[in-house]
């Protein structure tokens, strides 16, 4: 029989990333320690070209190739190159920190772009199966990535674990879709969509599918009652390995969430609104409270990005473009928050020394004026104090639930983000009130201090002229 | 362009830039950056002159550009008589601050810091006044808390300078998002976050049922940030901060924002009963404890601090009265206290700075060392107590005659007048203290230093508002009276009420009450040192930051009792959150939907075989779980629930997947009994009874679920995808087995990937076990050797003779199986089997001797083969992996349908082989030698 020839052209970055993945995979061979650089160059090199690529297409209307399973819109571009620029943030802000605990290898950066086309193919996945496969890919990578450091029993421990849940999700997940499936008999996102239409949303096996589907997503996304993983992968994983897992994979899991529940599932918005809510709800509040009672950094951070996508499922919740757009503007926002505060830990780290304890960060404004003052603009931005770039995302997605006429959900929401501003302000006490515990000189290499200011200051600017970049949200949904 | 279409935004961020340029000069020279300060803030009222005059004239001027369209954010400004008179006292007094802070701070002291986090707080202040936009108004406001913090705690060294901005922090910033969120639901009521959109629509809000929420919040907003009941314990905490830091956000700034806000929402928020409650009783609460805590001060600045408290307190009453009057009253005691306030904030300053401490206990008699700051002193304090001719006196009588009126409406109002003489009278006895107590009353108690006046420039601030007072005091008509006409215009969104400003009105109940309240405040003075010492054993220990640490602390356990209980870090802990979460999720969802849960088909007969079949199964499930401790014994179960799945294929008609199921079952059991030879003989037994039911009730449960899931499923009428395969199969692909024309054809491209990953995890397993050494236990769980024979001679003979038999099913399963139940896959395993059978049989070393071949070699070859099949057909000119098929008719076996696909299977048949054998004989290899080497170990000890 006869095969059509897929429409490869919409596809172009995700097979330019594969490529070179699997090329620097096999140039990594021949290299040696010293001149190991040539592969984090390489990896660089990809994601540059990727996003030339992507953004070639100018965010232009969609195009659906492969028989219907791959999409490619203006969410999905803009999502893809702000994948791109975190990981591309991530990769130069571990080179310095993976070649002083000698893990500076080839497999953090393949399984770093292997990593980056699973987020793609998520992103533009149009059918369960392509979804899934992106999202295996993703996991697969960063199973891998949490235990690279095989010398220290939290990585492992932490890959374990992360591993057992992670499998235990992605077999509800497909359980869930395998029920999807069999109402709508497609695979494929508009299908299930129609096929949804006809059965109507009382049917009982599409309300078991969707209870299992959210399950697995609530899993990925970190939402609490699904979040256990979430601390101890973060607190385990080397902090170059948790800045990518803290940045770009949730970019992708807001797109993962975007493309089953709107695309797919909007016929049964009434169900998932409800169990979003009680996603919501829980991962404001445990994220919030717990993350106070934290003294490591990495696992309040930890718990702050759960309560983060507490703030991203309102976004989603609201059922409109502008709520979509909100969710949107508030992940990205987060990735790039995220990035800076793990690339500060990155930064205060050396040889022999993690600094991921709280108490790590006392004094900080003496020891480098500066670099505590970036701190504390991520900090804020965290915490959502005016004119960063933090306020505008809470903002966004609180007029968004407040447009759906959700009016106590909203306050619920500021109620916790006022506790959540309690610890976001401890550390910024603790740099500015606090005698610092040692007075080692930060030994930093250039390129870090230079990409960590820019991060911290885009939050700045970004969040004094925060128009540009919502209105870029705002256009993956106009069209 | 003229400046009148830009100007305001200037004003507004001029203070920022100047900040950055203040703190930049002081590298030069001290006094820099206080002369930059200086010029920055006449540079603003310079921008801001030329708008001044419109709100005089009836105008209000709106300045507004685009900003973030997505949420319908505009940047916009906005200059009406209300914000007018707040953007003046903000510069006024801020210039005058500036020009005492100079002489304020010590040397020590970094400027270039103070004189940009005063500008700071400066351009946000004006940012609140001056905006148009809601949400931009929140912005800025949240600015102000922020600077607020950095010059609270501009003296960090300090504890009490740490702790007190902290506070005030948490407060004022936690109270600024509640005004957020209320300011939110305000421009969801009104439709557009535009003040002069949100003030035409205050019949429209009263209405909405969102009233009383967004009054609440924007209330705990204006509150908190005042310094009212029950929120106004930051303030005292605050004045840690440098003097002049008071005497700016204290006095005319910080503070007065809340109350910007009230008389800002006034026209759309007032006007009902929740408004009257709230704001009232909030405002008489204040006005009574602040004035009289503030007699108790020891502090100088601790008295001040009280009776802004006080004084705040007694605006919010009059707005919370809701006539237009008592807004009159409230605008002009703004004014009133800005200004004397500020002119005590700077007199205590003074003292501070030239006697070394506050403690009024220890500071008395100074006026014979500073007559002249005596002198400013008294004025501005009897100002604040309501003495005739200053202006205090003025807006106090005027606030007396509200009290008055407000009495009338009910049977118990009288308690207003009651309540608000008492707080009057303690402001007359405080302001007593302030000027007996520390110019006059003996001698000073052992000061650090020897007081003398202050360097003249210090004083000029003081003498500039002392005078406004006086003049306001004594000329009102000609001061004051037209700054507060347009304000009020400004706040009301009308024109004012009939007032009147004159000192005289004739002997009447306010001037009574204003006569009572002078007298009272003496006696009260006169009484204190008896005061002072029941109020030491009483009410002196009562302090609602108590009430504050406790909340935080509290807050701080509840969130480690949360961490406790959630994050345990233990893996089966979480298991059971995301399985219960899944089943309750499942529950609600089942519980939800009314239509049945069974379908409409009808279900097939049970025979007996089945049912025994399937009780076998059942029971060798249970078994697993429950002999899980005997590792060995419960991965035979294992195997055996496998075989009967396999069963359960064979009775539904579906013998391919039957025979890899088969297949695949003997494959794994064979690897995990490799791998259990490494790990411990048996699991660790789980003691707790609590937790075993725990775990037994949800597993029963999760079955149960998945059980009446799966009914519901199987019941129901669905359409299969097989009819399309099924018809298709034999036309498009040559073949009447579908599953095999399905992998083979139909979805060619999809095994070649699957193959290839195959092959890839074959040399990975290869890879990482190559050259490693395990340790492996010699005994097993009971203590027992292990065997030392390795190979028995019968088994080793009877598998010999089993091999070639093997690889002829093998042969046999490939070639029928484009037709018939079989294919490549299957075939590939089987004939694996066979070879590992001749490993475990005869040894490794007996085995690799014989059978020379390389697995990687087989593994290419497989992978090759594939991948030509699939070029050929490109090179034919077709797209990759097209298939075609022709019958051959050989002798003696007959017809013989050939299909290029024969190839692939091939190409799959071998990858299966190599990389099934070549995982498998690794991980052999390891135990293997492990196992020579423990022997060896052994044999040395016997000997």
């Amino acid at each position: 029989m006869e095969f059509e020839i897929p429409k490869m052209s919409a596809a172009l970055p995700e097979m330019f990333v594969l490529g070179m993945a699997c090329l620097i995979l096999v140039i990594d061979l021949f290299l040696t320690d010293k001149n190991r650089i040539i592969t984090y160059l390489l990896a660089q090199a990809t994601l540059v070209g990727a996003a030339i690529a992507s953004l070639g297409y100018q965010f232009g209307s969609p195009e659906i190739a492969f028989n219907g399973s791959f999409i490619r819109d203006a969410m999905g571009d803009t999502l893809k190159v702000f994948i791109y620029l975190s990981v591309f943030v991530v990769f130069l802000y571990s080179r310095s920190y993976l070649q002083a605990r000698n893990l500076f290898r080839g497999e953090f950066f393949v399984l770093g772009l292997f990593g980056v086309l699973g987020m793609m193919i998520m992103v533009s996945a149009h059918s369960l199966l392509t979804l899934y496969l992106g999202l295996e890919l993703l996991s697969l990578s960063m199973y891998a990535l949490v235990a690279m450091n095989r010398d220290s029993s939290y990585s492992s421990e932490a890959a374990m674990k992360y591993f057992v849940l992670g499998a235990l999700a992605s077999g509800m997940l497909l359980y869930g879709m395998s029920m999807l499936y069999g109402v709508t008999g497609s695979l494929e996102l508009s299908q299930i969509s129609a096929g949804v239409a006809t059965a109507g949303a009382g049917n009982m096996v599409l309300v078991f599918g969707l209870v299992f589907t959210v399950v697995g997503l609530a899993f990925k996304l970190g939402a609490v009652p699904f979040h256990m993983w979430v601390p101890d992968v973060y607190h385990g994983s080397p902090t170059a390995v948790t800045v990518y897992i803290g940045s770009a994979p949730k970019i992708a899991a807001f797109a993962m969430v975007m493309r089953l529940l709107v695309d797919g599932l909007e016929g049964l918005q009434e169900h998932w609104q409800g169990m979003l809510v009680i996603l919501a709800i829980l991962s404001l509040a445990l994220g919030n409270i717990t993350a106070i009672a934290q003294t490591n950094i990495k696992r309040m951070l930890a718990y702050s990005t759960i309560a983060h996508v507490g703030y991203l499922l309102l976004g989603v919740l609201s059922g409109s473009d502008s709520g979509y757009a909100s969710a949107m503007f508030y992940t990205i926002v987060y990735a790039l928050m995220s990035l800076g505060g793990f690339g500060m830990i990155m930064l205060l780290s050396r040889t022999g020394f993690e600094a991921d304890r709280l108490d790590d960060f006392k004094g900080l404004n003496e020891r480098s004026p500066w670099f505590a003052f970036m701190m504390l603009i991520l900090m804020f931005s965290m915490a959502g104090v005016p004119v960063f770039l933090g306020f505008w995302a809470k903002l966004s997605v609180l007029s968004a639930v407040v447009e759906a006429e959700m009016v106590w959900l909203a306050a619920v929401a500021v109620v916790f983000s006022i506790i959540g501003a309690f610890y976001y302000l401890r550390v910024v006490k603790l740099m500015y009130f606090d005698k610092p515990e040692d007075n080692t000189p930060i030994d930093s290499e250039f390129d870090v201090r230079v990409m960590l200011s820019a991060n911290s200051l885009a939050i700045l600017v970004l969040g004094l002229f925060p128009g540009a970049l919502m209105s870029l949200c705002v256009n993956a949904f106009a069209l | 362009m003229t400046l009148l279409s830009f100007n305001i935004p200037v004003v507004v961020l001029l203070p920022f830039v100047g900040a950055i340029a203040a703190a930049w000069v002081s590298r030069y020279s001290r006094l820099a950056s206080a002369w930059a300060a200086t010029i920055i803030t006449l540079l603003a009222m310079a921008f801001l002159a030329p708008a001044a005059g419109l709100p005089f004239q009836g105008e209000t001027l709106i300045q507004s550009w685009s900003w973030i369209p997505g949420i319908g954010l505009t940047f916009s400004f906005r200059l009406d008589g209300l914000a007018l008179l707040f953007a003046l006292l903000i510069l006024a007094i801020g210039l005058l601050v500036i020009g005492y802070a100079r002489y304020y701070l010590s040397p020590k002291d970094c400027m270039g810091r103070f004189f940009a986090y005063l500008l700071m707080f400066m351009g946000s202040m004006l940012g609140v006044v001056l905006s148009e936009n809601l949400i931009q108004l929140v912005v800025f406001w949240e600015l102000t808390s922020l600077t607020s913090f950095l010059l609270i705690s501009y003296w960090r060294h300090r504890q009490d300078a740490r702790l007190g901005a902290r506070m005030a922090l948490a407060i004022t910033g936690a109270g600024g998002l509640a005004l957020l969120a209320g300011v939110m639901l305000l421009g969801h009521v009104v439709g557009s976050y535009n003040l002069t959109d949100v003030l035409a629509a205050g019949d429209r809000v009263r209405a909405s049922e969102l009233y009383l929420p967004v009054l609440v919040l924007i209330l705990i907003g204006v509150f908190t940030k005042s310094a009212q009941f029950p929120f106004h314990f930051w303030l005292p905490h605050a004045m840690a901060a440098p003097t002049p830091v008071s005497a700016y956000l204290h006095s005319a700034t910080m503070v007065k924002a809340g109350i910007f806000l009230l008389a800002r929402f006034f026209p759309v928020l007032s006007g009902t009963p929740e408004w009257s409650w709230i704001v009232s009783s909030a405002g008489l609460i204040t006005l009574v404890i602040g004035a009289y805590i503030a007699l108790f001060q020891h502090d100088l600045k601790g008295l001040l601090a009280y009776s802004t408290i006080s004084h705040l307190g007694l605006i919010t009453l009059l707005f919370g009265f809701g006539t237009q009057l008592a807004a009159v009253a409230a605008i002009f005691h703004i004014i009133n206290h800005a200004t004397f306030k500020a002119s005590l904030f700077m007199v205590a300053g003074i003292i501070d700075h030239e006697t070394g401490t506050r403690d009024m206990r220890r500071i008395n008699g100074l006026f014979s060392y500073m007559p002249h700051t005596a002198v400013l002193a008294m004025i501005a304090a009897a100002a604040m107590a309501g003495v005739p001719l200053l202006n205090g006196f003025l807006s106090k009588e005027m606030f007396f005659q509200q009290t008055i009126t407000a009495s009338q409406v009910s049977g118990w109002a009288w308690a207003i007048p009651a309540l608000v003489l008492i707080a009057a009278i303690f402001s007359v006895a405080y302001s007593l203290r302030f000027i007996h107590d520390v110019f006059f009353n003996g001698k000073p108690v052992d000061l650090p230093k020897t007081p003398h006046e202050p360097p003249r420039f210090m004083k000029i601030p003081v003498d500039l508002l002392v005078i406004i007072c006086l003049a306001v005091g004594i000329i009102p008509m000609f001061t004051v009276a037209p700054v507060l006409h347009v304000a009020v215009a400004g706040t009301l969104q009308a024109s004012p009420p009939e007032y009147s400003l004159a000192i005289w009105h004739g002997i009447n109940l306010p001037l009574i009450m204003s006569i009572l309240a002078l007298a009272g405040g003496a006696l009260v003075y006169t009484a204190r040192k008896r005061l002072f010492a029941w109020h030491d054993a009483s009410v002196a220990r009562w302090d609602a930051r108590i009430v504050f640490n406790a909340i935080l602390g509290s807050l701080d356990r509840f969130a480690v009792g949360v961490t406790r209980v959630f994050d345990k870090g233990s893996l089966q802990n979480a298991a059971v959150w995301v399985i219960v979460t899944a089943l309750t999720a499942g529950f609600i969802g089942w519980m939800g939907i009314s239509a049945p849960l069974l379908g409409a088909r009808e279900l097939l007969p049970v025979d007996g075989v089945s049912l025994a079949v399937l009780a076998v199964m059942m029971a060798a499930s249970l078994m697993t779980a429950v002999l899980h401790r005997r590792r060995l014994v419960s991965l035979l179960m294992l195997g055996v629930v496998g075989l009967v799945v396999s069963l359960v294929f064979v009775k539904f008609s579906a013998p391919d997947l039957a025979l890899t199921q088969l297949s695949v079952e003997v494959v794994t059991v064979v690897l995990l009994l490799l791998a259990l030879y490494f790990l411990p003989q048996s699991t660790p037994r789980e003691r707790d009874k609590v937790r075993i039911g725990r775990d037994i009730a949800i597993s029963v449960l999760a079955g149960a679920g998945v059980a009446v899931l799966t009914m519901g499923v199987l019941t129901r009428e669905l359409t299969p995808i097989s009819d399309y395969f099924l018809l298709n199969a034999v036309p498009g692909g040559g073949g009447t087995n579908v599953v095999n024309v399905i992998l083979v054809d139909f979805r060619g491209t999809d095994t070649l990937g699957e193959i290839v990953v195959l092959a890839l995890a074959g040399l990975g397993i290869y890879a990482m076990l190559r050259g490693m050494k395990l340790p492996a236990p010699d005994r097993d769980s009971q203590g027992r050797l292990w065997s030392s024979d390795n190979h028995p001679e019968i088994m080793r003979t009877h598998t010999r003779l089993l091999f070639p038999l093997m690889l002829m099913i093998a042969v046999y399963i490939f070639l029928r199986g484009h037709n018939l139940p079989g294919g490549g896959f299957i075939a590939g395993l089987i004939a694996a089997v066979a070879l590992i059978v001749q490993y475990l049989a005869n040894g490794i070393a007996w085995t690799s001797k014989r059978l020379r071949f390389d697995m990687h070699w087989v593994i290419g070859l497989g992978l090759l083969a594939a991948t030509a099949t699939g070029l050929v057909a490109m090179g034919l000119g077709y797209p990759f992996l097209t298939s075609t098929f022709t019958y051959l008719d050989w002798p003696v076996v007959g017809k013989f349908e050939v299909a290029s696909a024969i190839a692939f299977d091939l190409g799959v048949f071998l990858v299966v082989v190599g990389a099934t054998v070549l995982s498998l004989v690794e991980l052999g290899k390891l135990s293997d030698s492990s196992h020579k080497a423990e022997q060896q170990k052994r044999r040395t000890e016997v000997r």
